[in-house]
């Protein structure tokens, strides 16, 4: 297993003191990403599915349960995983820091790791169909499509074994999508990275996940293989969500 | 890009001459702002082309230095306030938190100051003069600006590639000079100019009450306050420095619209 969450419950307080309000983002989930598999997390907003990612990611600690990445407890140091794991975001439009070049925010990852960059930011952005080129250009000289193809490839210039795709591709056209989603399951078979995709689009998780993880309101209602859960979903929710496709 | 439009071409063009205007008087340009030319009081004219003073000092020289003086201590100041504000207004609006709200609070403290209140107060802690002046200039800016910077930068934090970065393994130095500072950067850059202008005001201001520059240095302040009382008599003694303050300040906030429409085009404009 890559991933692992074990009875994970994320709590938010907010308020004032006296009259604090606390709020379960997640309840006791549990769920696990094996080796070079994708889960699909699907479930409508503010079902807690980007406070999973953010756990996944190491960005937000659970208040009670345990989270093991590569079989280990997630080490006290972000750090520690640098290069290990990577992350694709919503926003086309933030995804890429305006201030940067293509080639420089591609570079990144390695550049924290003290890495020199070499040939490989070319390579990558041939990989994810992008001229070598566009290493010089602006993120505003680009579409939305070709921002996330940027954004993948900075995913995986690392080579990361775990690679979490939070709405990748919600912000994009459908032909988009299309592509972009054929280009991750294209790349997978390649590099072999395990991926928790996270998309309220229940066509696109068929598209590219193995398997399927329902969220509702902070916890985990149904997991199931993708074949099993398109025709024949077990929880009630996985029903209407289906019927509503 | 978009370029400046022609008002804020205007105001940079006038800002141009005024600063060469101040460098004359180190070269030696309108004679020696100490030197008594002529007769006390003295309309234009020729030999003295802005009038005397009421020592006989011509008044064009002095203006000269009056001008470099005031903006050399303006831009100074503001410089000091930007390095400060960044400084605070990243951190604060990056890390949230303990250290948002100690930042926060100490700024509303010294917001809640008029800005010449807290000059003269300033001025009483370190005794009148220029350093006086600039810790004043200092201290008026520094709360807008931090606040600013520090909405920027809470807005900046929370954007899909800083989140990248720190997924990467980016330490904190590497997200605030790479992400965070070259994204609010632009809005450093405009309050700078508003802060300019306010610095203009506040030196003379305190300069006029005594406060700030002290004679026989000459800043605008200084040229107003000793203008003004013979403003009757000799009306030119405050016209000339009178006038360039305007312009000074009007130029600069013309700039500062013009350099926050390209920067931040979002922003809608409140003048013109």
């Amino acid at each position: 297993m890559i991933l692992e969450l074990d009875d994970v419950t994320v709590t938010f307080a907010a308020g004032p003191p006296l009259r604090r309000i606390h709020l379960d983002a997640m309840r006791h989930v549990s769920l696990s990403v094996a080796e070079g598999e994708t889960l699909g997390l699907v479930g409508e907003s503010g079902s807690g599915k980007t406070t999973t990612s953010r756990v996944a990611l190491g960005l937000q600690r659970p208040t009670a349960g345990t989270v093991r990445f590569d079989g280990r407890p997630f080490p006290r140091r972000r750090r520690a995983l640098a290069g290990r794991m990577q992350a694709v975001l919503q926003h086309p439009h933030w995804s890429l820091n305006p201030r940067m070049r293509v080639g420089q925010s591609v570079a990144e990852p390695l550049d924290v790791l003290g890495r020199p960059a070499g040939d490989a930011v070319a390579e990558m952005l041939e990989h994810v169909g992008l001229d070598a080129g566009f290493a010089g250009r602006y993120p505003h000289e680009l579409s939305g499509g070709q921002r996330q193809r940027v954004s993948i490839a900075r995913a995986l210039i690392t080579r990361p074994g775990f690679i979490v795709f939070d709405e990748a591709v919600s912000a994009l056209d459908v032909s988009v999508q299309v592509q972009i989603l054929n280009l991750i399951k294209d790349l997978q078979a390649e590099y072999g990275f395990s991926a928790l995709f996270i998309s309220h689009d229940l066509g696109a998780v068929r598209y590219v996940a193995d398997r399927i993880a329902v969220m509702r309101a902070g916890e985990i209602v149904e997991t199931a293989d993708t074949p099993t859960f398109y025709t024949a979903p077990a929880h009630e929710y996985s029903k209407q969500l289906l019927e509503a496709l | 890009m978009r370029k400046l439009d022609r008002l804020s071409i205007g105001g940079l063009a006038c800002l141009l001459v005024l600063v060469l205007f101040a460098l004359g008087s180190p070269a030696g340009a309108g004679g020696d702002p100490d030197a008594i030319v002529g007769p006390r009081l003295q309309p234009p004219g020729p030999g003295w082309w802005l009038g005397t003073d009421n020592l006989g000092r011509s008044v064009l020289p002095r203006v000269m230095e009056g001008v470099g003086t005031t903006l050399l201590l303006s831009s100074v100041a503001v410089l000091v306030t930007a390095v400060l504000s960044a400084a605070f207004g990243i951190l604060a609006g990056y890390r949230g938190g303990y250290l948002n709200e100690l930042v926060m609070r100490l700024v509303e403290v010294l917001y809640s100051f008029p800005a010449i209140v807290l000059a003269i107060l300033v001025a009483a802690v370190l005794g009148p003069g220029q350093t006086a002046a600039l810790a004043s200039i200092v201290l008026v800016t520094i709360p807008l600006m931090t606040r600013l910077v520090r909405a920027a930068a809470v807005a900046v934090a929370q954007r899909d590639y800083v989140t990248s970065a720190v997924i990467s393994g980016a330490g904190l130095p590497r997200v605030l000079v790479r992400h965070v500072l070259p994204n609010v950067a632009g809005t450093i850059a405009v309050q700078g100019t508003y802060a300019l202008s306010v610095g203009i005001a506040v030196e003379g201001g305190l300069s006029f009450l005594g406060f700030g520059v002290q004679p026989p240095q000459a800043s605008l302040g200084v040229l107003i306050q000793q203008g003004g009382t013979y403003m009757i008599a000799a009306p030119w003694l405050i016209l000339g420095p009178g006038v360039v303050l305007v312009a000074a300040i009007l130029a600069i906030n013309v700039v500062g619209d013009g350099l926050r429409d390209r920067l931040e085009p979002r922003e809608t404009r409140s003048l013109t």
